[in-house]
């Protein structure tokens, strides 16, 4: 392990000056999970981490019919999982919270330091990303709110400026008409970082799909969505041929690489093999 | 059951039974000290800086800002420390192993190598030094496959040995006559198989602690499986007479064979500590267990195999080479029992094995659970489903009808007394049903169109201890206290398995006390009596026979000595839970404790023996029946239940048996499927050198195991009849795997991992 220095703030404000002016190489520390591994495998230089888990007001978690769903950067992976609202309204994302790491990890890890982080293998990602989730955005001139596709600017990359530290993320309500599910593919069925993850939000109209978002993870530099595949099943019954060849064409829109843990072929193999099975499942949320 | 010597039958007290393990308590609370725990006063941390070169040679190391820096108290360069060419694995009594390494040489082998080594106050200023530390490298052309390696003009990798970058001379086994076998043959089968480079990933990093008294002796505690070759070696590369060594090993996090090398670091740790007179600890990042740890030889397989149209099979032609990786290790070893253990598992009358073992610029490998075994059973047991195949026949019949059977001589070379391989197969085909398994209606279930299952059979034979290779020697010291506790001495570690449980069950057994009054000393060189390591699957059967023999020993002395106070002839009374009693008056009796005492003119005794056991091997045998799924969309197989059929000889501790199945099941399951060390084949760097992308079976990935242990041929080599189980579970569950997928998708598979882009590729070849 390397040496940093250790410092805890007590409110936005201080976080934020304290981010701005220890300089280069400060990062806001929040449940640690990914951050301290960065700094022991030295994928990372540290010199300073910002706490913020003492600052009031980022552990709430608020639902409403209009707004939907809103969490605070404290809420952990592990307490939104149990949730039976994120079980019934957002099965997808649930599904996304139940795969990350173990227990131990999910009772630590945060989702929003699983987006700060912005590993293309994230797995909150997808679902907030086929969600249209909104990131709340704190700086110590003003609060903004990012759609969440926007946030991310590259593997591991934000549109977080110097300063600003990220106070929640809203998910938009979920109407009954909606189907939704995420699957992780990875060789295990626990403790495993995803090969390829797809996450399906899907509307339907009298049978007819009025709406559907595909959100593909770890086969491109951020989450990526699938919108020609999109195109192709808006208006559609969702049929086995129609999803077949929305299926293909997720294929030809992602951009895999190889690396340990699967080739690019087998990666984009997937990406058709779980677009066809996410979209199924979603709709067994009505069945 | 054929026998030459009987093997005594009793009813037993604690044999047999599972008792509470000794150190279960210590460990569930935390309590119990592993040598990371261990602190010193004054100590110091060490760090070792690691080549980012596969081949080369230092030009230049300057160690000026390293040892500038605050808090940095020595820094170990090939220039400062002694060159001293040694083995790897200093099995002091085995003629197979190549003495290739020093401590630190001008000269870097692999990527990951130790180049320098630094002491300072703290773990992290250490890591920093290291970045301070410059080497200047000449690059040499790098080898990393071993095809590549044995080609004429390969550079090579060391200048000792045999040359042409082989480890040793290849191994060569002939019986029968093979040409004769192959022209009566009615069909030959002929093929290549791969394995990986699975790694042990024990849970206890390497770490050592080394500290030197004023009279300039070493301490040194180790995570070792070999304490007292840590100590002969130490002491033969430090020029110390052994006793001014002392090797310390309590508590171990596994181990799985890959700890008994000595390595780099324990050298390094012992000279930082003696440079600067303070205590000095080193311990393995995760990282640096794969690099500078020991995984499994990577292994090319040959195989022609000739079969009579009844199944029996006449001739076997087999080619293997084993990739030693940058250094000798357990290479000789290795490649020696791989290769005479294909002489055996089925019967075949004419055979031709050549094993080599091939240097290569990539991380050393080593033993490793299943030492060679894995890699040749993996092909014979996949050739013979194919065999089966072509016949139109079961393989189940098709293995029955040439399983090794009593009067077959072992790889080893001598007769093997207690064959269970047969009634092991028998048992599970029993069991399953398997003849209405093989005919089970396999339409695909509509639910899950795309999943395909089979069903699997993989069988093997180990041998406990590793005679002929090294002749063994177990032994035990007992001494019985003066209020009829016992305690027993041995030098053998204790890995996790719970070995020093079964010992000191062996102990009361024979001598006649309660469980709980035996304890056990291990662990410390200076106290306990010689001991060969724990390794080979023989520390039960090996030190279990020595413990015995001590034992026996203690309570002739006691009965003789009650026999005296009772006044009766020692022949007359029996010693039964710490009480000895006239057989025939059980009334008359007296406590062990007050049989020591002492009494009107009788002084307390002092009762201590030594058992010595000297073995031949026995074998231990076991059939694993798998079932598998295969997602013929994603490639991913699960495996979904695995009856292990094992037969060990007398069992000791049921639980504990069972643990070792299980475990090396899993890891089995690991090694087949998702487990493989990769190394760059351009620059040698390692791939995946950590638990993020080492992908090893978790508790959620577990089928179901139901393990059946059989005690139908025991050995009368081994107490009671008691024989190895550590490393066999390991072994059958690979072709098992891969006989399964066969079953389940009619592909054959002879490489490991079977990874599911390996899977959808071949399915989509297949045109399925
Ligand atoms: C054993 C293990 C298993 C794992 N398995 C998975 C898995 O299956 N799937 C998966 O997706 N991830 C996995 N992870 C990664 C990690 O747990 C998750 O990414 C986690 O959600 C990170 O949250 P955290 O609160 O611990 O973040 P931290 O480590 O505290 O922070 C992560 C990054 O985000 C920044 N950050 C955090 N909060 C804020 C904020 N409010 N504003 C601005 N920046 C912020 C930090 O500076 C840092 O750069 C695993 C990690 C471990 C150790």
């Amino acid at each position: 392990m390397r040496r940093f220095d250790y410092h805890r703030a007590e409110t936005l404000e201080q976080a934020s000056r304290l981010l701005t002016e220890l300089g280069d190489d400060t990062f806001v520390f929040n449940g640690g999970t990914d951050l301290l591994v960065e700094i022991r495998e030295r994928l990372r230089r540290v010199r300073n981490v910002v706490d913020i888990k003492q600052i009031p007001g980022l552990s709430d978690i608020t639902y409403d019919e209009t707004r939907g769903l809103t969490f605070g950067a404290l809420v952990t992976v592990g307490r939104l999982e149990n949730l039976s609202l994120v079980r019934q309204r957002y099965p997808n994302l649930r599904s996304a919270l139940a795969s990350l790491g173990s227990i131990q990890v999910r009772n630590r890890a945060t989702v929003v330091g699983n987006i700060c982080r912005a590993s293309p293998s994230a797995d909150t990602i997808p679902p907030l990303v086929a969600d249209g989730a909104f990131v709340h955005i704190y700086s110590r001139t003003d609060m903004r709110v990012v759609p969440i596709a926007e946030f991310f600017t590259g593997a591991g990359k934000t549109v977080l400026a110097k300063g600003e530290i990220v106070t929640g993320i809203t998910v938009p309500p979920a109407a009954d008409n909606i189907g939704k599910a995420y699957l992780k593919h990875g060789r295990r069925k626990a403790m495993e970082l995803s090969t390829v993850g797809v996450a399906v939000s899907l509307a339907m109209e009298e049978g007819v799909c009025s709406d559907i978002r595909i959100a593909l993870g770890a086969v491109g530099a951020t989450v990526l969505r699938a919108p020609q595949a999109e195109a192709m099943l808006r208006g559609t019954r969702l049929d086995a041929a129609a999803v077949r060849n929305a299926a293909d064409k997720a294929m030809e829109e992602c951009t895999p690489i190889s690396n340990v843990r699967a080739s690019a072929d087998y990666r984009r193999d997937m990406v058709g093999v779980l677009t066809g099975r996410a979209i199924k499942q979603a709709l067994e949320t009505f069945a | 059951m054929n026998m030459t010597t009987p093997i005594e039958q009793r009813e037993f007290r604690i044999v047999g039974k599972s008792v509470k393990r000794d150190d279960v308590l210590e460990k569930v609370t935390g309590e119990a000290q592993y040598t990371g725990d261990i602190k010193r006063p004054g100590m110091l941390y060490g760090k070792i800086k690691r080549a980012s070169i596969a081949h080369a040679r230092i030009k230049a190391i300057d160690v000026s800002k390293a040892l500038a820096y605050p808090g940095v108290k020595a820094v170990l360069t090939h220039q400062n420390v002694p060159r001293v060419l040694h083995y790897g694995s200093p099995h002091p009594r085995s003629a197979s192993c190549t003495k290739d390494q020093y401590i630190l040489d001008d000269k870097v082998r692999f990527w990951g190598e130790g180049v320098a080594a630094v002491a300072a106050i703290s773990e992290e200023i250490a890591d920093e030094a290291l970045d301070l530390i410059e080497v200047e490298y000449e690059a040499l052309p790098a080898v990393f496959e071993p095809e590549d390696a044995v080609q004429p003009g390969a550079p090579l990798i060391h200048d000792v040995g045999p040359g042409g970058n082989l480890v040793l001379d290849p191994v060569r086994v002939n019986r029968g006559d093979i040409d004769k076998g192959f022209s009566e043959a009615d069909f030959i089968l002929e093929g290549t198989f791969a394995g990986g480079r699975p790694h042990p990933a024990y849970m206890e990093p390497n770490v050592c602690i080394a500290d030197w008294d004023g009279s300039n002796k070493l301490t040194f505690w180790t995570s070792t499986q070999t304490s007292f070759m840590v100590r002969g070696i130490l002491a033969e590369v430090l020029g110390l007479p052994l006793t001014k060594v002392r090797v310390l090993v309590d508590h171990m996090g596994g181990g799985f064979g890959a700890k008994q090398d000595v390595f780099q670091h324990e050298f390094l740790c012992a000279l930082l500590a003696k440079e600067t007179r303070r205590p000095v600890k080193m311990e393995f990042t995760r990282h640096e267990t794969f690099v500078a740890g020991r995984s499994r030889h990577p292994c090319r397989i040959w195989l022609k195999q000739g079969f009579k149209n009844d199944g029996t099979l006449i001739a076997r032609d087999m080619k293997l080479v084993y990739d030693s990786g940058a250094y000798g290790s357990h290479g000789p070893g290795v490649t020696i029992v791989g290769t005479t253990a294909a002489t055996s598992l089925y019967r075949c009358e004419n055979v031709r094995l050549e094993g080599r073992c091939v240097y290569t610029n990539t991380p050393v490998n080593g033993a490793f659970r299943g030492y060679g075994v894995v890699q040749s059973y993996y092909a014979l047991d996949i050739q013979m489903d194919e065999a089966a195949e072509r016949l139109g026949m079961d393989p189940a019949e098709l293995k029955l009808k040439n399983v090794v059977r009593a009067g077959d001589i072992a790889p080893s070379g001598h007769p093997i007394i207690g064959h269970g391989l047969e009634i092991c197969l028998k048992h599970g085909i029993d069991v399953l049903n398997w003849k209405r398994l093989r005919s089970r209606d396999r339409t695909p279930d509509p639910k899950r169109p795309q999943i395909r299952k089979g069903w699997g059979i993989g069988c093997e034979m180990h041998g406990s201890s590793a005679y002929p290779g090294i002749k063994e020697q177990g032994n035990a010291t007992v001494k019985i206290n003066e209020d009829g506790t016992v305690t027993l001495l041995t030098g053998a570690a204790g890995l996790g398995t719970g070995a020093h449980t079964a010992l000191a069950q062996i102990v009361a057994e024979e001598l006649g006390v309660r469980f709980e009054d035996v304890g056990v000393i291990h662990g410390d060189t200076d106290v306990v009596p010689w001991d060969i390591g724990a390794f080979a699957s023989h520390t039960t059967y090996l030190v279990g026979t020595a413990a015995k023999m001590a034992a026996g020993k203690v309570r002739a002395a006691v009965l003789e000595r009650a026999a005296m106070k009772l006044q009766v002839s020692s022949d007359e009374i029996d010693l039964c839970d710490g009480k000895v009693f006239v057989a025939a008056e059980p009334d008359r009796a007296m406590t062990v404790s007050e049989a020591m005492g002492p009494s009107r003119g009788i002084p307390a005794a002092n009762i201590v023996a030594n058992g010595t056991y000297e073995p031949t091997k026995s074998y231990s045998f076991a059939a694993h029946f798998t079932e598998v799924e295969v997602d013929t969309e994603t490639g991913i197989v699960e495996v979904k239940r695995v009856v292990p059929v094992h037969d060990v000889g007398r069992v000791i501790h049921p639980i504990a048996a069972q643990g070792q199945i299980e475990g090396g099941i899993q890891q089995g399951i690991g090694h087949t499927l998702t487990e493989d060390y990769l190394i760059d084949k351009k620059t040698g760097r390692s791939l995946n050198a950590g638990l993020v992308d080492y992908k090893m079976p978790l508790s959620m990935d577990m089928p179901d195991i139901e393990t059946i242990i059989l005690e139908a041929a025991p050995d009368p080599g081994g107490p009671w009849g008691a024989k190895g189980v550590g490393e066999d579970p390991i072994i059958a569950i690979g072709p098992s795997i891969a006989n399964a997928i066969y079953d389940a998708i009619g592909i054959r598979f002879h490489h490991y991992p079977i990874i599911p882009e390996d899977v959808l590729k071949a399915l989509r070849e297949k045109g399925a």
